[in-house]
């Protein structure tokens, strides 16, 4: 009989249940929230339903050295783990992501590629904040890049600037890409007048297929010539985007932006969430970066908007911006462009800015890269 | 006779490959009298040599000698631990008996000498380090990287506190953000120049696009100028979309049976007619609707 005691005392002991902290407890309830949230409210689920369990799994409460947690070296989510922290998923995404983006909108309308190089000011504006309340610049930089509206990137410099900040980062992105729609709209409203948001832009012109095939080379050149440090995610961006418009690679287009997008994607997510184990994520330094990724945003959609008002200055009537694509130079693809159309429509039903904000969204995907290579470059 | 030569190449390509990789060592550090400085595996303070792979790709430097000038001791062979990472360094204790194990000299170090690292072929001199006659007991003497991509290394006049197993820096040398704390500690140079290159790049695109698209419109715009007839749509004649129904039938029997397409089959193949229009230029079939 006291055996039996003894080895239930023992299995006890080896139960989630005895070494729980009231701090696991707290990192499990956030992740059932990022569920509920991704299942109800259908925010972003692709990202927040693997995040949130992958939060889950990551604390639960375990006896340490059976090696199978996410930090003890060889484990599974170890080594899915890697992914992460060596910065493979984010370029593989960036393939994926070239190969599902049009960027027919932004070709045909290429003055409005600078908005979504104004929109990266919500990267600089983090980074100076950051450094104001006291982190060291590499850490300033990583935290920074969530003001690009751009999860993948994000983990990508920050693997690569401060690996320990890695999963607040990854995490605060992630979240506030899912409330693009929250935090914008009133910033787009509180920026512009009633007059402004009925501006009717032309409808973009027809681009040849040849012009589609040029772009992601002459692109690709361009920005890896100048900023040879974003070369991963450029390379693949560009890449992704040639199998694309190239009308002769099909399949590899489809398998990017298909099965490999969504299987980098389910590892990217889980394996970011379940790295925000309570000890290593519950601390003053996540709570001032969820501040600041969320100050990013408000700066980031403040400049678009307030840059396409200034240029509308210099620009005749009948061929102005309207100022809610400005919103769309952060690079959260396609959703702050959904967000422009649905807040034009809301003042004028029949105009539709769905495809002009699509210029400076798919900008912002290129500058929030060219921005992640400068940091490094500086800053790694 | 393509394969030969390009067995031929690739053995080329192989051997420069692996002679290159050897080159890619550096004797970065040396400690001939070892006071407090780390122990070996039996708990003996000996001197010791550095090895440091300067390259980003993994060098094995099984079979390579290391030598004081007299006596040579060749690295074992067939040890898996002689791969050396990318900037990684290893370090040989010159016990003065190999038979202590691999990371163990048959001789052992004096000051005055030069030492040398050879590579596997007996002949070529990968790196020299001299060991000045005035070297204190518990400094050792070292090599450090003089330019920012780390290829030039050259001799420190100066002896050194011994760093075994750490990258070997000058003072002056530091990491990109320890830099920019310095310069620019409140971020405003790194901001200002990160943003104008940002708008450089994009403004660049712009202006490549915009020249682009304006010729493509034109060019565009004179292709669909009307020719001196202009060419009356005529309809598609019935042996036309019986022959085109053929070719759609021939196409789907050659995807099944070439089993490059699909992995199970329904074993039924239909053929539904979508009018009149013609789609086989259509690019959503993966097919080109203009002539590049």
């Amino acid at each position: 009989m006291n055996h039996i005691i003894d080895s239930l005392q023992q299995f006890w002991q080896f139960t989630g249940f005895a070494n729980c902290a009231w701090q696991n407890l707290v990192m499990i309830l956030i992740g059932i929230g990022f569920v509920t949230i991704a299942i109800l409210k259908e925010w972003e689920p692709l990202l927040l339903v693997p995040i949130g369990f992958g939060m889950i799994i990551g604390n639960i409460p375990m006896f340490p050295g059976l090696n199978i947690g996410i930090y003890e070296d060889g484990s599974v989510l170890n080594i899915l783990y890697q992914g992460v922290r060596q910065g493979w998923y984010p370029p593989l995404i960036f393939l994926g992501i070239g190969a599902m983006t049009d960027f027919s909108a932004l070709i045909s309308q290429p003055r409005l590629v600078l908005i979504g190089a104004a929109a990266q000011m919500g990267i600089f504006g983090a980074y100076l904040l950051a450094l104001a309340l006291g982190f060291a610049p590499n850490e300033a930089g990583a935290i920074g890049i969530i003001g690009g509206a751009d999860g993948p990137t994000a983990i990508f410099l920050s693997s690569k600037l401060a690996p320990d900040l890695m999963g607040a980062i990854a995490v605060s992105a992630y979240s506030y890409m899912a409330l693009v729609p929250v935090i914008q709209r009133p910033i787009m409203l509180a920026l512009t007048t009633k007059k402004e948001r009925l501006i009717e832009m032309p409808k973009p012109r027809p681009v040849s297929q040849r012009e589609k095939i040029i772009f992601p080379i002459a692109g690709f050149l361009v920005t890896a010539l100048i900023v040879p440090s974003g070369l991963p995610l450029l390379g693949m961006l560009f890449f992704g985007n040639l199998l694309k418009e190239s009308g002769v690679t099909r399949r590899l287009a489809e398998t990017a932006r298909g099965p490999l997008i969504d299987v980098v994607t389910t590892l990217i997510g889980l394996t970011v969430g379940a790295s925000t184990q309570a000890d290593k994520f519950l601390s003053g330094k996540s709570l001032m970066i969820f501040g600041l990724g969320l100050l990013s945003f408000v700066i980031a959609t403040a400049s678009g908007v307030l840059f396409v008002k200034f240029i509308n200055l210099f620009l005749k009537k009948g061929n102005k911006i309207n100022p809610l694509i400005g919103n769309a130079g952060v690079s959260a693809v396609p959703d702050s462009a959904r967000v422009s159309e649905v807040v034009g429509r809301e003042s004028n039903p029949n105009n539709h800015l769905l495809m002009q904000a699509m210029a400076p969204n798919v900008a912002g995907v290129i500058g929030s890269a060219v921005a992640a290579g400068i940091l490094l470059g500086f800053l790694g | 006779m393509r394969r030969i030569l390009a067995s031929i190449a690739l053995l080329v390509v192989g051997v420069s490959l692996s002679a290159q990789n050897a080159s890619d060592l550096v004797l970065a550090e040396v400690l001939v009298e070892n006071d407090s400085s780390i122990v070996d595996d039996y708990g003996r303070r000996t001197g010791w040599i550095e090895l440091f792979n300067n390259s980003q790709g993994t060098v094995n430097y099984a079979g390579c000698f290391l030598s004081d000038g007299k006596v040579r001791y060749m690295i074992p062979k067939g040890d898996a631990r002689t791969k050396l990472g990318p900037r990684q360094s290893v370090v040989f204790f010159c016990s003065g008996n190999s038979e202590d194990g691999t990371f163990y000299t048959n001789f052992t170090l004096q000051t005055g000498t030069t030492l040398m690292l050879i590579s596997n072929n007996g002949k070529t001199i990968i790196d020299t380090l001299s060991i000045p006659e005035s070297l204190p007991v518990g400094f050792s003497v070292r090599k450090t990287a003089q330019d920012k991509k780390g290829m030039v290394w050259k001799t420190e006049a100066e002896p050194a506190v011994p760093t075994p197993g750490v990258i070997n820096k000058n003072g002056n040398e530091k990491t990109g953000a320890e830099r920019m704390a310095e310069r620019d500690p409140h971020g405003w140079i790194l901001t200002l120049t990160s943003i104008s290159v940002v708008f450089s790049a994009l403004i660049i695109l712009w202006i490549i696009f915009g020249i682009s698209g304006r010729a493509f419109q034109r060019r565009a715009a004179k292709a669909a100028q009307p020719v001196s007839e202009p060419i009356k749509p005529t309809a598609i004649p019935d042996e036309a979309k019986e022959s085109e129904t053929a070719a759609a039938i021939a196409l789907a029997l050659h995807l099944y049976l070439s089993e490059t397409v699909h992995d199970a089959e329904s074993f039924v193949i239909t053929v539904n007619s979508s009018g009149a229009e013609n789609h086989w230029p259509s690019p959503g079939r993966n097919f080109r609707k203009e002539k590049l």
